[in-house]
């Protein structure tokens, strides 16, 4: 009288596999849920009962256990319902012996006994391959989703009932519709059901210098400047001339926006994620944590993509303080009930700020000394450093033309993209932004005439170690978009005005 | 500052402690030390005479009846205050400096109506007094531009080996200190707290500074917090210190214009820079210039005023711009520009117009701050 049912749970934004055990034993009629299982999961007694009931299976009027091993992690969510239904089942007798075997299943009831999607999918199925599953069993919903992951069969459930008629091999398994057709090429430019293209942005050919740099080598970019002047016009059109994600890339963003809910219609995320929260969002929300279960933040849902902070300034202090260890190793680690978990956050950071309260350009500026270092104060200097790009734009010229479209761009983009993924092959990353500043100076060596120069830069700005890393860095970038082997001094002259001690 | 750092103190001047103990008593404003002094024949006269009656004399001169019953009682804390040896001890701990009126190394011109009695002061650099002076004020309201100018000014003022007085206010007072200090000079700060007092508080290591390389000064008792009326009352030493008074930036109801109006009364110089009218900071120094104070359209214009050959005010010694770098410096029109702006208007290249501006920094055309590039 006992049954066992692989299934699956969802620790921060990885997939952890559960072995559900069910015993069925004489006894007064009693259902008992062991196993550190959360009110989600525990409430699923309704709808188990429910569910097997309305599909005109037996409910065992006798004393059932449900224990969810291993007895050390949190159970959540209620994607176990499905694997507890069939454990009831099997541990009744109403499945034959075996053909649960090396199955995974994942699921939510209905009541009417209709299985439910579940959220991170994904995450779920790739676990649960991993951890040996042959073939998992999953909502419908969510069968193209799983597929995505590959190396294991993925059979879709409709109802509970036609899922043990399946199983008997009584019926045919169902056929699941392929997902909707992926968002093409042409679609690429979409933000928030607007088409955006930089074609869009008049003038401003170092700010577009400066997108154009941060989107090819990964760098950090500020844009400081007065409001209204087309700083996030200029910021939110980044995402239209990214780099496309690999297919690696691509799987753990999926995994990751499937464990957080974000809706995927079955198919890979293929572009960069673009998260910008609004400046009222708090600690949790930005980093990840928060009550009760730990769920990822912004930062994480912008892995591989981009964090924009528009009004940098308007941010909690304390919050934009907590990006900071996130951005040097690209993960965070969240301490919760017991558990510590890494969320991963390989993101990069875009923002704009104004240069003061009253925010006008250079000599309308009529803030006191007092209230612009008030203002000043609200971003930290550490902060502030990490940023390689620091750009300040102010309105365009009346006879500034429209610049190139994002297609141009981007073409560029994907070319000197393309030549750091050939350089840092051997490397742990793939970006100038990220090569390691030990390795800089092999890594990216000065061309010839560019040694005087870097001696002057470091001279007439006082350059610390670090910021002249990071002059190096952008300069690189630079060099690969012109698609030149060595920096030049050019490119060091460029990248340094770059780097302006804004605000 | 302490006493151990002067292994063997000077012994007491019985003059100088007992004009600091007269401005140390309760409630002391300088009219009343005025005649306590003039009417005691002196410090030591006049502290002696408290006990005889001039306490009472000094204080319920011309006072109201309903005034007499408080000023009797204010003449009896007196009286207690004097007994003690409080302050000089205060004056030997902190090895402070007294410059009492009619006795040699007094700093100010004898003859002004409203000179201080006594003046204590606190530092390392008493020599700082032998120099000449001039008085920087302005708004603590400044604009950038005014604090780059005040700090530009100070350290003119400083490499010419002039004396800089302010008032350690912060906005414009503070940035000519500070460039002064940065520049290697001497600064007297004249402050309208007690000396062991700092205020404001964000000032604190300025303070420290002014100390190490001049002088704090101040007319009132160890211990007198800040009050509203003491500033421009203050506002009249630091007027009668300096022979130059320069205003960088001022309201039109502001502190500065009531240093400056001193500065007249006493018959010194007044100067002015002047400003935009669209500019609230700029309002004052713009009055002042129409009512008759000389502009300061360089820093050396006031090098000049002070009687120093020097350079020529506006002595160029930059090499022209050519090419690149005429045509971006032309496209800044005088204002600070970014260089988005500098590229559209000159119609340049970024990496063009980056080698310009690099080639202009050096030559001292212009200067990057703040995000922008700021013509010279």
């Amino acid at each position: 009288m006992l049954a066992a049912v692989r299934s699956a749970t969802l620790i921060g934004v990885d997939g952890q596999p559960v072995t559900v055990e069910v015993h069925v034993s004489s006894g007064l009629p009693a259902y008992q849920v062991v196993g550190l299982p959360d009110a989600a999961v525990r409430e699923s007694r309704e709808r188990v009962r429910a569910a097997v009931l309305s599909s005109s299976l037996p409910w065992p009027q006798n004393r059932i256990t449900v224990n969810l091993a291993p007895g050390g992690v949190r159970k959540t969510g209620s994607g176990l319902e499905l694997a507890v239904a069939l454990g009831v089942l099997g541990a009744n007798d109403a499945l034959p012996a075996g053909v649960l075997d090396g199955v995974a299943v994942l699921g939510e009831l209905g009541l009417d006994g209709s299985v439910r999607p579940v959220p991170g999918t994904l995450a779920l199925v790739d676990a649960l391959a991993r951890a040996g599953a042959s073939a998992v069993i999953v909502p419908m919903a969510n069968a193209s989703e799983a597929e995505l992951v590959g190396d294991v069969r993925v059979r879709a459930a409709r109802t509970l009932g036609e899922l043990r008629a399946c199983l008997k091999g009584e019926e045919p398994w169902p056929d699941w519709d392929p997902p909707a057709v992926p968002p093409d090429d042409a679609a690429a430019g979409m933000l928030d059901d607007e088409m955006v293209d930089l074609a869009d942005v008049r003038g401003l050919p170092f700010a577009r210098q400066a997108l154009e740099v941060a989107a090819a080598g990964g760098h950090h970019l500020l844009f400081c400047g007065p409001p209204g002047t087309g700083k996030t016009m200029l910021a939110r059109r980044l995402g239209t001339v990214l780099p496309p994600l690999s297919h690696p890339e691509a799987l753990e963003v999926t995994r990751i926006h499937s464990a957080s809910g974000i809706p995927l219609g079955g198919h890979l995320v293929r572009r960069r994620p673009f998260r910008a929260p609004h400046h009222t969002a708090s600690t949790a929300a930005l980093v990840g944590g928060g009550s009760g279960r730990a769920r990822p933040g912004e930062i994480t849902l912008a892995h591989r993509g981009i964090l924009f902070l528009d009004e940098l300034g308007e941010f909690a202090p304390t919050a934009l303080d907590a990006l900071r260890q996130p951005l040097e190793e690209r993960a965070v680690r969240i301490s919760r009930q017991g558990v510590s978990l890494t969320f991963p956050a390989a993101f990069q950071l875009v923002a704009c700020s104004n240069p003061c309260p009253c925010g006008s350009a250079g000599n309308e500026c009529r803030c006191s000394d007092a209230q612009r270092e008030r203002y000043r104060r609200r971003l930290s200097a550490p902060l502030l450093d990490r940023f390689d790009l620091r750009v300040r734009v102010d309105a365009p010229e009346s006879h500034d033309e429209p610049g190139e479209s994002s297609s141009e761009v981007a073409a560029r983009v994907f070319v000197a993209y393309e030549r750091q993924r050939a350089r840092y092959a051997d490397w742990p990353w793939s970006q100038n932004a990220h090569v390691a500043a030990g390795a800089v100076p092999r890594l990216l060596p000065l061309g010839a005439d560019a040694d005087e120069m870097w001696r002057d830069l470091i001279a007439d700005r006082q350059l610390t170690g670090r910021g002249a890393t990071r002059i190096r860095r952008v300069a690189r970038t630079l060099a690969d978009l012109d698609d030149s082997a060595g920096i030049t001094a050019d490119h060091l002259e460029n990248a340094s005005g770059m780097r302006g001690d804004v605000p | 500052m302490s006493g151990p750092e002067r292994p063997d103190p000077a012994p007491l001047d019985p003059v100088e402690v007992a004009g600091a103990t007269l401005a140390s008593l309760p409630d002391m404003t300088h009219r009343r030390l005025r005649a306590l002094v003039e009417r005691g024949g002196g410090p030591v006269g006049a502290l002696a005479g408290l006990e005889r009656g001039l306490a009472a004399a000094v204080l319920c001169d011309r006072a109201t009846v309903d005034e007499l019953p408080a000023r009797q009682s204010l003449a009896r804390a007196w009286q207690a205050a004097a007994r003690g040896d409080r302050v000089a001890r205060t004056l030997v701990a902190r090895s402070t400096r007294v410059y009492v009126a009619g006795r040699p190394g007094y700093p100010l011109d004898e003859e002004l109506p409203e000179r201080p009695e006594v003046l204590l002061a606190e530092g390392d650099n008493p020599a700082a007094l032998d120099r000449p002076r001039v008085a920087v004020v302005g708004t603590r309201a400044a604009t950038p531009n005014g604090l780059d100018d005040a700090r530009e000014l100070g350290a003119t003022l400083a490499r010419a080996g002039v004396t800089v007085v302010s008032g350690l206010a912060i906005g414009i007072d503070g940035a000519v200190h500070e460039g002064a200090l940065d520049a290697g000079g001497a600064v007297i700060g004249v402050v309208a707290t007690g000396l062991d007092v700092v205020y404001p508080r964000r000032h604190r290591i300025l303070f420290e500074r002014v100390r190490a390389s001049g002088l704090i000064m101040s007319e009132l008792a160890y211990g007198t917090q800040p009050r509203q009326y003491a500033f421009p009352v203050r506002n009249r030493i630091i007027a009668g210190l300096a022979q130059v008074t320069v205003v960088v930036e001022a309201t039109l109801k502001g502190g500065a214009r009531l240093t400056a109006d001193h500065a007249l009364a006493y018959g010194r110089t007044v100067m002015a820079y002047p400003g935009s009218r669209r500019n609230p900071a700029s309002a004052g120094t713009n009055q002042l210039i129409y009512d008759g104070a000389t502009v300061v359209l360089d820093p050396n214009d006031v090098l000049l005023e002070l009687g120093f050959s020097g350079p020529g005010p506006r002595a160029d010694q930059r090499t022209l711009p050519l090419g690149d770098q005429a045509a971006v410096l032309e496209a800044c029109h005088g204002e600070p520009a970014t260089l988005d702006q500098l590229a559209s208007r000159a119609r340049l290249t970024p990496s063009r117009v980056v080698a310009a501006v690099r080639a202009l920094e050096r030559d001292g055309w212009m200067e990057r701050s703040r995000g922008l590039c700021w013509p010279q």
